[in-house]
């Protein structure tokens, strides 16, 4: 059981040597891979459906008087007012013509927020020359709630107090039909 | 080869080979710095969604990803389903072969119903609606009612940041007239 001490001697003096050239085929492999399946542009979606009703759906809503509150885009500005007078009209001035001023946007449809808490609903009708960008942009302002916003409460369906996370999430294009 | 001869020689040859050996560990140190910062930023791709270059798509701060569905693509030159070119816009000599301050026009004959249903584009989209269904018709899956699954109409649209609502608005009625019922604008995700 016991070694010689001559050989208990020797044992200590061999260094193991790891063997690292599999490792790194390893790490390669991973590497190429890992490159080739990445996805450097990340895509994500806004989502709006496109506008449909029937005339029975249309007269059962006007009987409760929605807040239907629409975002009108123009070259100059941006005109937030509610169909039914739920709400006063603002018109808020656009930075530079054709591109809103997001934050004051943001801003004021959150005071309408709190005040209608349990609305998701904003049609918007951008002008035909506003661009692309600025739609997106304003979709988001429209949609999205930035952590450093007021919180703001409404019912859930067991009516409990519950913390929103969207501001109006459902953006609904109201000029397709139309023509400016 | 005459240099290893000698006996001597022989003994430098071994000499060298002994000596030269490959330091594979500070390799493998960078390996896994690089390994760790692929897997830090690591996002699949759960779409077949594509892009074409020159295309400035706009930056939203939406979290929803995008997921997978029929695509038009708005470039400045033209309208792309599917991969398909099926318009071309009218360049004008100021705008052509330029991506910077395209019109984005239509020639007369690729619109009507008073110029806002886009004619190629609303024939590729009922193509392929009809394509969809015939293919859930024959698929085995089924509603609880054991009807074929319903055809889902989405389309999701890739356009240029710099194009007009007018063009947008064209596609939107153009696909809502061919039955597509969800539009999914797919926008490049606001770094944080």
């Amino acid at each position: 059981m016991f070694r010689r001490p001559s050989s208990r001697r020797k044992s200590g003096s061999h260094a193991i040597e790891l063997n690292l050239v599999p490792m790194m085929d390893a790490f390669v492999t991973l590497i190429a891979f890992l490159l080739y399946t990445m996805a450097f542009v990340a895509f994500i979606s806004v989502e709006t459906p496109l506008p449909t009703s029937s005339p029975l759906e249309v007269a059962e809503a006007l009987k409760e008087k929605p807040l239907q509150l629409t975002v009108s885009i123009r070259e100059d500005d941006v005109q937030i007012w509610s169909a039914f007078d739920k709400v006063p009209s603002k018109v808020i001035k656009n930075m530079e013509p054709g591109i809103p001023d997001f934050k004051l946007i943001h801003e004021h449809l959150i005071s309408i927020k709190q005040q209608f808490p349990s609305e998701n609903k904003v049609v918007i009708a951008p002008a035909g020359l506003i661009n692309y960008e600025a739609i997106i942009g304003a979709m988001d302002s429209i949609r999205l709630l930035e952590p450093t916003d007021p919180a703001i409460f409404a019912k859930n369906a067991a009516g409990v107090d519950e913390q929103i996370k969207q501001l109006f999430p459902e953006v609904i294009f109201g000029n397709i039909l139309g023509r400016d | 080869m005459g240099a290893y001869r000698s006996i001597r020689g022989r003994k430098r040859r071994d000499k060298v080979n002994k000596l030269f050996e490959l330091q594979l560990t500070s390799m493998i140190d960078v390996l896994v710095i690089i390994l760790v910062f692929l897997l830090k930023s690591y996002q699949t791709s759960t779409n077949n969604l594509t892009t074409v270059p020159g295309l400035q798509m706009p930056i939203s701060s939406s979290i929803e990803d995008a997921r997978d569905s029929l695509q038009v693509i708005v470039t400045p030159e033209g309208i792309t389903f599917e991969n398909v070119r099926i318009v071309d816009f009218v360049q004008t000599e100021a705008t052509a072969g330029a991506s910077q301050g395209a019109e984005y026009k239509f020639a007369a004959q690729d619109l009507d119903e008073e110029g806002r249903r886009i004619v190629a584009l609303y024939d590729a989209l009922v193509k392929a609606k009809e394509k969809s269904e015939f293919l859930k018709a024959q698929s085995t899956v089924r509603d609880d009612k054991g009807q074929p699954m319903p055809f889902d109409g989405v389309i999701a649209i890739t356009a240029d940041k710099r194009i007009q609502y007018e063009t947008i608005r064209k596609i939107m009625y153009t696909s809502g007239a061919a039955g597509y019922k969800i539009f999914r604008f797919i926008a490049q995700r606001k770094e944080t």
